[in-house]
């Protein structure tokens, strides 16, 4: 009733696709390299860009907060080197459990607050994200 | 809607919460947004198997619906729609192409296409390119998530609905 000589084909498209994807994820996570150098913290509130700090040029610890739209909080630490969410009110922490990142493979995100910070590298020119994108 | 129907949809919905509910008790694994198991994506798998696309998408809505207004957050709640719905429709077409065998494939073009759905998502409210980043940790993690789910699906419809008869009121919802 049902042809298996359709069913297999399919089968094997879907699953060479599939693995095709995880390989190349794999690969980038893997293979990706954090560009050696001083980095830029770049910290977005809904996409505006509100702070940019040469993490290099930090000598000391420090704190500030940021605050969202319907007055959500986020407070973010800065240390020489690296920058992590330490405290916020949104419900499951996710942010504040990333971590400090000292490179720019993943940002720090908090969705429910839409608060991301990105790091990048000092001399790379702003191609990758453009101006338009951010200030819309 | 006949009460037959009606009463088998709404005990999906109620299996999909409680499964939704269970998963929310495990701490997340990772530390990063939009990785997790996934389990309810189950009880739309079962229901894509055994009773049509129209079947599964209500019980989606509605556990969307309930878990948003139950465990609440909006934005959890925009998140879970996209994703939702977009792996819906992957899945429907997946399993229709595979003649609902190997429902562990259908199980990962689901995952994989749910945390697409969300990540997009995320794009739209942060406005902000860079949640890109994640986009090889979610796409491997949806794959290996769905896998599970799939897996997990095809035992589930094996070795317990095998046993009811709960497939034969989509032919008299015809009627």
């Amino acid at each position: 009733m049902k042809s298996k000589d359709q069913t297999v084909p399919a089968a094997l498209l879907i699953g060479a696709v599939l693995i095709f994807i995880t390989a190349l994820s794999l690969l980038y996570i893997l293979l990706s390299k954090s560009p050696k150098g001083g980095l830029i913290a770049d910290i977005y509130q809904s996409g505006e860009l509100i702070a940019s700090i040469p993490l290099n040029e930090v000598r000391e610890t420090y704190r500030f907060t940021v605050t969202g739209d319907e007055g959500h909080v986020n407070e973010i630490e800065i240390r020489p080197g690296s920058i992590g969410i330490i405290s916020a009110d949104c419900p499951d922490k996710l942010c504040v459990r990333q971590g400090f990142i000292s490179d720019s493979r993943l940002p720090v995100t908090c969705l429910p607050n839409r608060v991301v910070i990105r790091l990048r590298p000092q001399e790379e020119n702003s191609e990758t994200i453009s101006p338009d994108i951010i200030s819309y | 809607m006949k009460l037959k129907r009606l009463t088998a949809l709404s005990l999906y919905v109620t299996l999909s919460l409680a499964v939704y509910a269970a998963e929310s008790v495990i701490p997340p694994l990772v530390p990063v947004p939009g990785i997790k198991l996934g389990l309810a994506n189950i009880i739309t798998l079962i229901l894509l198997r055994r009773h049509s696309l129209k079947d599964a998408a209500l019980v989606l809505t509605a556990r969307i619906l309930l878990s948003a207004l139950l465990f609440g957050q909006l934005l959890s709640f925009f998140y879970s729609l996209s994703g939702g719905f977009l792996s819906l429709f992957a899945m429907f077409f997946t399993c229709r192409l595979l003649h609902k065998k190997m429902g562990f494939l259908t199980g990962a073009v689901g995952g994989l296409t749910h945390n697409l759905g969300q990540l997009l998502t995320a794009f739209a409210l942060t406005a902000t390119p860079g949640v890109f980043a994640y986009l090889p940790f979610l796409a491997l993690s949806g794959i290996l998530t769905g896998l599970f789910t799939g897996l997990a699906a095809s035992f589930t419809d094996k070795y317990i609905f095998s046993h009811t008869e709960s497939d034969d009121f989509s032919n008299s919802a015809n009627s």
